[in-house]
């Protein structure tokens, strides 16, 4: 027998149609119920998307499309742009995706894999799930007072002594940097893309594998030309929607970031990105204007994670063809 | 050496480097939460850290029981909006969800999934903050509702689809009628999947912060009144972790490990509650 | 319900401090009776300078202790944030540096509010350079234009060295630390500058909230101070409370005289004194003559709603601030602010006889 809802398997008789005056009314009601907690979901996104757009008006009508490429965010002047925070949040996010991908799916693949030290697994899901529990503002506080330092002392010298002559390694370092930022993210972002390629990488039929492996191909050879092609789409999914989890959080990235709008090609200098600079200017917006404007930024990034999340969706889907796990 | 050797010390060195990618995955959790502990320990081992409410700054000593108690009132009444209409919906989307209403019911529950936590505070700002015209624990209670809510709508409709079609069948067999059935034993039948869904959503809200940082506000007194601002636990380690003064900067570290050990602790049992259930 | 919920919590904070403080509290004079009216019971709301907030938490504390029927709950998000969010209604009181303009009080606008200097502070140059101990960094207005334009980029520049023989500078880029937030320390700096340097004036100007030539943001004093605590070569401006209370170390400034400062209370009150007048619109008593005058010194104001609506809070409020400013004073040199000048007291009580509910006026004391 299948799994599905009630209403797949059991189809409505013709005799309660019939009837269909006289049915009970608990069914009803239940049924009116359910739906409308469905609507209220819809609702609570109207709401949103009115709670945004609407303040956000003034500021979309001043600046028009130039918004997302004015450079100056100048509150005493009241000239706004999104630019820098755009470059910061991207910037961050690539970052964190170039440091958390190969790690993520080194450790998917072998989390996926079924032989093989087996003994590790559990402690290494254990240890991947507790990561992704611990709250944005502790790793923000890790960040801030274990990492910063670590980064202008250590980490931050010896790249720019070592691949210095790359201009993103160049200038001074005072710990707070895109670079720290992308490295916290990393970190929030690695539970998510292990777990999402874990089970797109499972998903992989195993005939497939063992083809492989019978043919006499190793098993490095195996995952490289085999499984990885196979599962290109689902782990792109995987990315994206790990991505779209670095694109919007805040809290971490706010306290190493260093707070400057400014765009900058060294990945030591200090930046902004678009949820910090909600975060520490939305109570001060004085004025329709700037108010505006940072609704309008709020605005900028909702629409960048939705459409990077449905992108994502509908990678991971088409891949799977059905519903993916809810692990997430 | 030939071509096998080479291939064969090929599936070596990635063998190697996939162990490299374990260590580096599994490395960052130990690191974080040793920190924790090391920093966090000695803060919540003061007599007072519990019990206190913050002093002024510039004195040493003070606690977080406001905090505490801000976090659990603002979490609860969150819990208590959210889950009651999270649980319902995943039970609309699981039994009569076959349409196109529930696929965009879905799709929304998937974008606000993946929503910067920022865009809550705001939406609770918006319709909570500027609208009654003061700040609130119940427009941060709202906010993180609104959080919660597609975490706790997907268990709860996972948990209902794993629940075998016979139960259904059966109980329809027997003449009780859709409500009955889907209340009374399917529901049931799920609930260590709805509970544990329910249990994680908590957790993840317990440790927000941004949705808090303009709906309500934050104090440094106890209030119990959720028509007011009121402290919490994250708050508190978000601002105190910005101050110069090492008696608040070493609470920050103990408020942290007392959140990490909340969220922890709840995700663990929520993790063996479905074990446990699933027997 | 809602009054015996708060009852309680008020009663619990109460039963709670009473239980759980060992020590006592190092406020100042305790015990001294209050000659200002009693409050009513009430749970204000406050939000706003973070350059007031510890002379704020330590008068707050105090009064708490006095009347336990009135918490205040105050929250340092930043001048810009105090009037926002004043102008918004979400708080009973609003707190800045500098005092708001009627473009940012819509729709009540300047002549629906009160606005009152609370207490006299001043900023400091706080640093963090290994070796160098405090006061003995000498900086004059050249240079601290230079540092925060960006010209002065390492610490053994030939400006800073010319002014400071006897300390060894090294050779360190300079990390500029400025507030992120809209900010009323940031005003007073900016005000401070740009009456000094003509390139400031011209480049960046004075404001809340500037578009800084370098340096990295941070929100509040608070986390200015922390920055810099943390970052080696960092320099910043910062509320002489937090350098003291902290023990940061500070740079002596030259003040309009001539004569090398280290920044003070009685440096903010020598200030505050060459200047007669000080209202809304006359306020600035930066880079002011005198031989002990602090540089960089300021007001910061209160903004308070000139007809209340609910009357037991303007009472609470009117209450609170009279004696803020009377009585009030007296925790103010203990957290490292200046006591208001004589006239400045005697003018914010009469503001403070202004505010009403309906047409009654709330305040009732008798006297000047």
């Amino acid at each position: 027998m299948g799994q599905g809802t009630a209403e797949r398997v059991v189809p409505v008789p013709p005799v309660i149609l019939l009837h269909r005056r006289h049915r009970i009314d608990g069914d009803r009601i239940f049924q009116g119920l359910a739906i409308t907690a469905g609507l209220l979901i819809l609702a609570i996104a109207a709401v949103f998307v009115v709670a945004l757009f609407i303040p956000a008006l003034p500021a979309i009508r001043a600046f028009g499309l130039g918004f997302l490429t004015s450079r100056e965010w100048n509150p005493v002047s009241l000239r706004f742009g999104a630019l820098p925070f755009l470059y910061g949040t991207l910037v961050t996010s690539l970052v964190a995706m170039v440091i958390a991908f190969p790690i993520g799916i080194g450790a998917a693949l072998f989390l996926a894999d079924d032989a093989r030290l087996r003994f590790i697994r559990v402690p290494l899901s254990f240890a991947i799930e507790l990561l992704a529990g611990i709250p944005s503002v502790v790793i923000g506080l890790w960040g801030l007072f274990i990492l910063v330092p670590l980064m202008r002392t250590s980490v931050e010298p010896f790249l720019n002594h070592t691949v210095g002559f790359l201009p993103i390694f160049q200038g001074s370092f005072s710990g707070s940097s895109f670079l720290t930022a992308g490295v916290v993210l990393a970190i929030m972002v690695l539970p998510i893309l292990i777990a999402l390629s874990r089970d797109v990488i499972r998903a992989v039929p195993r005939s497939l594998r063992e083809a492989s492996l019978a043919l006499g191909a190793t098993k490095a050879e195996t995952t490289w030309s085999v499984i990885l092609p196979y599962a290109r789409a689902g782990i792109t999914g995987a990315v994206l929607l790990s991505l779209g989890r670095a694109l919007g959080e805040t809290i971490a990235v706010t306290m190493v970031i260093g707070n400057r709008p400014e765009i900058n090609g060294s990945l030591f200098a200090q930046g902004y990105t678009l949820p910090s600079v909600l975060a520490n200017e939305f109570t001060e917006a004085v004025g329709k204007l700037y108010q505006g404007a940072l609704f309008e930024l709020g605005l900028v990034l909702v629409l960048i994670t939705i459409a990077v999340n449905v992108l994502a969706r509908l990678l991971v889907w088409r891949f799977k063809g059905g519903r993916e796990s809810t692990t997430v | 050496m030939n071509r096998l050797g080479l291939r064969v010390l090929l599936d070596r060195i990635v063998t190697t480097l996939i162990i490299a990618c374990v260590m580096a995955a599994a490395i960052p959790v130990f690191i974080l939460l040793l920190f924790v502990l090391f920093k966090g320990l000695p803060g919540i081992l003061t007599p007072g850290f519990f019990s206190d409410l913050p002093h002024p700054i510039g004195v040493p000593g003070g606690g977080v029981f406001n905090a505490i108690i801000g976090t659990l009132i603002i979490v609860g009444i969150a819990s208590l909006l959210a889950v009651p209409i999270g649980t319902l919906v995943g039970i609309f989307l699981s039994e009569f969800g076959r349409n196109k209403v529930g696929d965009s019911v879905r799709f929304v529950s998937d974008v606000l999934t993946g929503l910067p936590s920022i865009a809550f505070g705001i939406f609770g700002y918006t319709v909570l903050v500027a609208t009654l015209g003061h700040f609130s624990a119940i427009s941060a209670s709202a906010a993180l509702a609104v959080l919660m809510l597609p975490v706790i709508l997907r268990a709860t409709e996972t948990a209902l689809i794993l629940v075998p079609n016979s139960l259904r069948e059966g109980g329809l067999a027997l003449g009780a009628p859709r409500w009955r059935v889907t209340m009374q034993i399917v529901v049931p039948a799920a609930v260590g999947g709805i509970v544990t869904g329910a249990l994680l959503a908590m957790a993840r809200a317990a440790g927000e912060t941004a949705p808090l940082l303009f709906t309500t506000l934050g104090n440094e007194f106890l209030q119990l009144n959720p028509g007011r601002p009121m402290g919490a636990l994250s708050l508190t380690v978000f601002k105190n972790a910005l101050v110069p003064y090492t008696n608040l900067q070493d609470q920050a570290w103990a408020a942290a490990l007392l959140l990490v050990i909340i969220v922890s602790v709840t995700n663990i049992l929520a993790r063996l509650y479905v074990r446990r259930a699933q027997r | 319900m809602k009054h015996a919920l708060s009852a309680a919590g008020v009663a619990t904070a109460l039963l709670l401090v009473a239980c759980g403080s060992t020590g006592s509290t190092s406020l100042g004079p305790s015990g001294a009776a209050a000659t200002g009216p009693t409050p009513p019971a009430a749970s204000l709301t406050g939000a706003g300078s973070t350059f007031i907030y510890p002379f704020f938490s330590a008068a707050f504390y105090a009064y708490n202790q006095k009347f336990s029927q009135l918490t205040v709950n105050y929250q340092s998000i930043g001048s810009g944030g105090g009037i926002q969010q004043f102008a918004k209604k979400t708080v009973d009181f609003g707190a800045t540096d500098v005092p708001a303009k009627d473009s940012e009080l819509q729709p009540i606008g300047t002549d629906g509010t009160v606005q009152f200097p609370a207490t006299l502070g001043t900023e400091g140059l706080a640093f963090n350079l290994q070796g160098v101990s405090d006061g003995q960094l000498k900086l004059t207005p050249d240079t601290i234009a230079g540092i925060f334009l960006g010209t002065i980029k390492k610490w053994n520049d030939p400006a800073l060295a010319a002014d400071n023989s006897g300390v060894s500078l090294p050779d360190q880029p300079i990390t500029v630390v400025h507030r992120s937030d809209g900010s009323g320390t940031t005003y007073i700096f900016s005000d401070y500058l740009s009456n000094v340097s003509s390139d400031w004036k011209s480049k960046v100007g004075t404001g809340k909230s500037l578009s800084w030539p370098t340096g990295q943001g941070a929100k509040g004093n608070e986390a200015v101070a922390t920055t810099i605590k943390q970052t080696p070569g960092a320099i910043g401006y910062v509320e002489l409370a937090y350098i003291i209370q902290t023990n940061m170390t500070q740079a002596k400034l030259k003040n309009r005289d001539g004569n090398f400062v280290l920044p003070s209370p009685a440096g903010a009150t020598a200030a505050a004194s060459q200047f007669l007048i000080t209202s809304p619109t006359q306020f600035s008593i930066v880079n002011a003559p005198g031989k002990e005058s602090a540089p960089i010194s300021g007001y910061s104001w209160v903004l308070l709603s000139k007809d209340q609506a609910d009357k037991t809070k303007g009472t609470a409020l009117v209450d609170l601030f009279y004696w803020l400013v009377t009585d009030g004073q007296q925790y103010a040199t203990n957290v490292h602010y200046a006591k208001l000048p004589a006239n400045v007291e005697r003018n914010d009580v009469a503001a403070l006889k202004t505010i009403t509910s309906g047409a009654s006026p709330l305040l009732t004391v008798s006297g000047s």
